[in-house]
């Protein structure tokens, strides 16, 4: 029958793993279970068996089937270093590649280096050709803006020129009407001033002349 | 002069030393023999078993890594090796329920072993099924601790123990009728 105490025993018994109160427990159900005691006699025997196994001889049998060509060392050729080699290569080339690697010689000096940006040289001859483009830009941007100002101002000084052509010709228009007026109503003044003086010298005249009916004698003019 | 560890002899092996490798097969054909022996209860099935124990090591050579000792790796390839070999014999069987027809292949093979009680413990272990062989095998023969032979079969330490102690009740009862 299963027991749990008695199995935790005799498997750490077995494993010679039992503690000061499992033994004195262990060697306890030795003496009073009967059954716990076969158990542990049957181990025993068992485990004495084991090491008394006769050793048989091992009969003769075919070693190399259990040898395959796999295992054998490969050519140079063929070891697995050359492929992780020339990937790691290929890594390294690829990063010199993509970081900009460069070897310079300059006097006999060799210098390696990653790319980090132009020397001073490239600087200056990068400075100066955005300086020329720069005044080139300003130039052309200048000389549209004084074409535009000069056209606006032939423009404004062709309509001005219009407007005052236009507006003189209105007001000598109008003046000269003012003056022929003026001197309709000049006339016109003039009409009425000679006519009363006619009048008034007609008036006279006739005046003169009823004076010298009254004498029978005809009218004389005084003007002779 | 000194031995050379199962380690070293492992490493020239995997470099393609056929040398290092009969030198291996020399020190444990004879342990995995008589493991054959007693789980197979044959010396026949126990010869073809340890062929294959060993080329299935050989094959898996590349995959050692050293990590634990040489022979607990041997023996938890001669266990799945083992378990396939019953698998094969009895496709339809559980291996916790597979047991060895004594009477019918012991007596003839075992007429090999001169020692009595080596026939009675492998007459004893045909009793046993499969998993209780394996069992006893490695805790009995190859004093490995219930941890190991637990990292070796796959099981857990509890199952390992309670396996260990219902083949016992079974070894009992057989070694009871022998002796009697």
């Amino acid at each position: 029958m299963h027991n749990p105490e008695y199995e935790s025993l005799i498997t750490a018994w077995l494993d010679g793993q039992l503690s000061a109160e499992q033994r004195q427990r262990f060697e306890q159900l030795c003496l009073e279970d009967e059954a716990f005691a076969q158990q542990v006699e049957t181990a025993n025997q068992f485990s004495l068996a084991a090491e008394q196994f006769e050793k048989m001889p091992v009969p003769a049998w075919n070693k190399d089937s259990t040898w395959f060509a796999h295992h054998t060392k490969a050519p140079w050729w063929q070891l697995q270093w050359i492929p992780l080699a020339s990937m790691a290569m290929s890594v390294a080339a690829m990063v010199m590649v993509l970081s900009g690697f460069h070897v310079q010689v300059n006097d006999g000096q060799m210098t390696l280096g990653f790319d980090r940006g132009p020397d001073e040289k490239q600087i200056n001859q990068l400075v100066a050709k955005r300086l020329d483009e720069y005044k080139e830009s300003n130039q052309l941007l200048l000389t549209q803006y004084m074409d535009a100002v000069a056209k606006q101002q032939q423009e404004s000084g062709a309509q001005l020129t219009q407007y005052l052509l236009s507006s003189s010709r209105q007001e000598r228009r109008e003046d000269f009407a003012e003056l022929v007026k003026f001197i309709n109503q000049q006339r016109s003044d003039d009409q009425r001033f000679y006519a009363r003086q006619i009048n008034n010298l007609e008036q006279e005249i006739d005046a003169i002349g009823t004076t010298y009916s009254g004498l029978g004698r005809p009218l004389e003019t005084s003007h002779e | 002069m000194f031995e050379k560890r199962d380690e070293q002899l492992v490493s020239k092996a995997q470099e393609g030393d056929k040398k290092a490798w009969f030198m291996l097969i020399k020190r444990y054909e004879q342990a995995i023999y008589h493991y054959g022996i007693r789980m197979t209860g044959n010396t026949h099935d126990a010869a073809d078993l340890m062929q294959d124990i060993f080329i299935s090591v050989f094959k898996s050579l590349a995959s050692y890594r050293g990590d634990g000792a040489f022979k607990g790796w041997l023996f938890k390839i001669a266990h799945y090796r083992c378990m396939e070999f019953y698998r094969r014999k009895r496709p339809q069987q559980s291996l916790d329920e597979c047991v060895e027809q004594v009477a019918e292949d012991v007596t003839p093979e075992f007429g090999l072993l001169s020692d009595e009680l080596s026939k009675q413990v492998v007459v004893a272990m045909q009793n046993l099924s499969v998993a209780q062989k394996a069992v006893v095998e490695l805790k009995f023969f190859h004093h490995f601790t219930f941890e190991e032979i637990a990292q070796q079969l796959g099981l857990s330490a509890n199952t390992v123990k309670s396996r260990l102690y219902s083949a016992l009740s079974k070894l009992k009862l057989d070694l009871e009728v022998d002796n009697a």
